[in-house]
């Protein structure tokens, strides 16, 4: 077993040290018969916030060399719809369910992890910080969060920034750090710019780096993020120092990917 | 039924013009696809690629792809890996009568289940090309389908439509809804579908991705499409 809050009263522990990522899992349903999901240590439902957002305008996926750039804009039904549709499917889950909370303002954030605590079947809050944020921002949005949370709260924090947040969003109580959000990019595309976040395999040497500058920094689990598509990888981001690592958009290509991952590095 | 996975392999891959056909075995995803849906295949990239059949078999499905396609690189026994079915059966009237399929050479394929079934029920059907065409296309059609170019402006052929489908350049679509404004003023829900299908990332509805814009919200193509209400679309 993998423990991802150690210092948390509740904890976190996952069977195994392979998740998939906020953005690729979805709300919980539409993998559902497709993926083994016990092969997995975790999954992170959503992007969510607070009220529903209608998301972006299209076109939000542009095919880029390499990989591709998606914006949706955090298209999502808000957090009391999605606790209403897929609180159910969040209970029944094998495996421990993360939710991922986009940071909005201090008072949503609040609000929702207050929310979350009377919810079964959401083991984890996972808060996915805004790029560019800065860290007294970080560190009050961080603070208010794990205030008003009752389950452990790990952080996002976005690739760039990770080793000047990570020890600030510690400081205000995070029990353990994803590193990191998807780099953002501008394609140019049916004559219009689309700036969104970038997925494809030459993300991992760039979370790689970001990961190995925060280890070292602080004293809580860290969890590797970005281009994983092999065991391989995985492991790179555990020798790295990572705890745990989270596959995001390998599990599009083939669906299989994280279980058959999690079974190799597990 | 739930969409699945499934290790389709090439039984026949026979290269052509205008389309290259192939023939899939996948007899579960055959079983279970309606007209309408579609898969994705991993053919090798970061991302899958969809295919609309040109035909459902009991055992598999048969496409036709032009050759720039990616999947004019399968050779026969060549196993595939197949994400299916995905998106929404395409709801037809009953009964089914007076069928105009409107498309481009690249998209035709996507409406010939649709062309064989109306033929075989005894509906009239007429098939509107928005591209020339060579005399090869002819032996892909059925041979009730009556065939002609698409004239933008002239109703006739609206009007005499009792369903219109589309698959042609997005950028027809607005035109299409407007002519068919001007034959019909307002045609009922149901008239008229057009097939509208982004790049798609993981095909479930996880990613948020092929969101399309309809005059009820961002809808995505990979669960709610690909054939939308073309009076909806907001690009209409």
């Amino acid at each position: 077993m993998i423990e991802l809050a150690p210092r948390h009263k509740i904890g976190l522990s996952l069977p195994n040290p392979v998740m998939v990522a906020a953005g690729c899992w979805g709300m919980g349903s539409e993998y559902g018969g497709l993926v083994d999901v016990a092969s997995l240590g975790a999954v992170v439902v959503g992007p969510l916030t607070a009220t529903p957002r209608r998301g972006a305008s299209p076109p939000r996926l542009v095919p880029v060399p390499g990989g591709l750039l998606l914006h949706t804009g955090l298209d999502n039904p808000g957090l009391p719809a999605a606790i209403r549709r897929y609180g159910r499917i969040w209970a029944r889950s094998p495996v421990p369910v993360l939710l991922h909370l986009a940071a909005t303002t201090s008072a949503e954030v609040t609000a929702a992890c207050e929310q979350l605590g009377g919810v079964e079947g959401v083991a984890g809050i996972e808060l996915g910080l805004w790029d560019r944020i800065g860290p007294t921002e970080a560190g009050a949005m961080v603070a208010a969060a794990v205030a008003a949370a009752s389950q452990p709260l790990l952080v996002r924090l976005p690739l760039a920034q990770a080793h000047e947040l990570a020890p600030i969003v510690v400081q205000a109580g995070a029990v353990a750090l994803t590193v990191g959000a998807p780099p953002r990019g501008t394609a140019f595309h049916q004559g219009r710019f689309v700036t969104g976040r970038l997925y494809g395999p030459f993300v991992l040497p760039l979370a790689l780096r970001a990961l190995r500058q925060v280890v070292g920094l602080v004293d809580v689990p860290l969890i590797g993020c970005g281009g994983v598509y092999s065991a391989a990888d995985a492991q790179a981001f555990l020798r790295a120092g990572a705890t745990a690592v989270q596959v995001d958009a390998a599990i599009w290509q083939d669906p299989t990917a994280p279980a058959r991952i999690g079974r190799e590095v597990g | 039924m739930s969409t699945l996975l499934e290790n389709a392999f090439v039984v026949e891959a026979v290269p052509g013009d205008p389309y290259h056909c192939f023939r899939l075995h996948t007899p579960t995803i055959a079983r279970s696809i309606r007209p309408g849906q579609f898969v994705s295949a991993d053919l090798g990239g970061l991302l899958r690629t969809p295919l609309l059949p040109a035909a459902v078999g009991e055992e598999g499905l048969d496409l036709l792809v032009p050759p720039d396609h990616p999947a004019v690189a399968l050779l026969p026994g060549q196993e595939v890996s197949l994400l299916g079915p995905l998106g929404t059966p395409l709801p037809h009237p009953t009964p089914l009568t007076r069928l105009l399929l409107i498309a481009d050479l690249h998209r035709l394929p996507a409406l010939l289940p649709l062309a064989h079934r109306a033929v075989a029920a005894g509906c009239s059907a007429a098939l509107a090309l928005s591209t020339p065409a060579t005399g090869a296309l002819f032996s892909f059609l059925p041979p009730a389908l009556e065939v002609h170019t698409l004239q933008l402006h002239d109703p006739s052929l609206l009007e005499w439509a009792g369903w219109v489908v589309a698959a042609a350049d997005p950028a027809l679509y607005p035109v299409l809804a407007e002519e068919m404004r001007a034959v019909r003023m307002e045609p009922a829900t149901g008239f008229a579908h057009a097939l509208l299908l982004p790049p798609l990332a993981c095909g479930v509805g996880a990613c948020r991705g092929c969101a399309v814009a309809t005059r009820r919200g961002y809808r995505l193509a990979c669960t709610g499409g690909p054939f939308f209400d073309l009076m909806e679309l907001e690009v209409a």
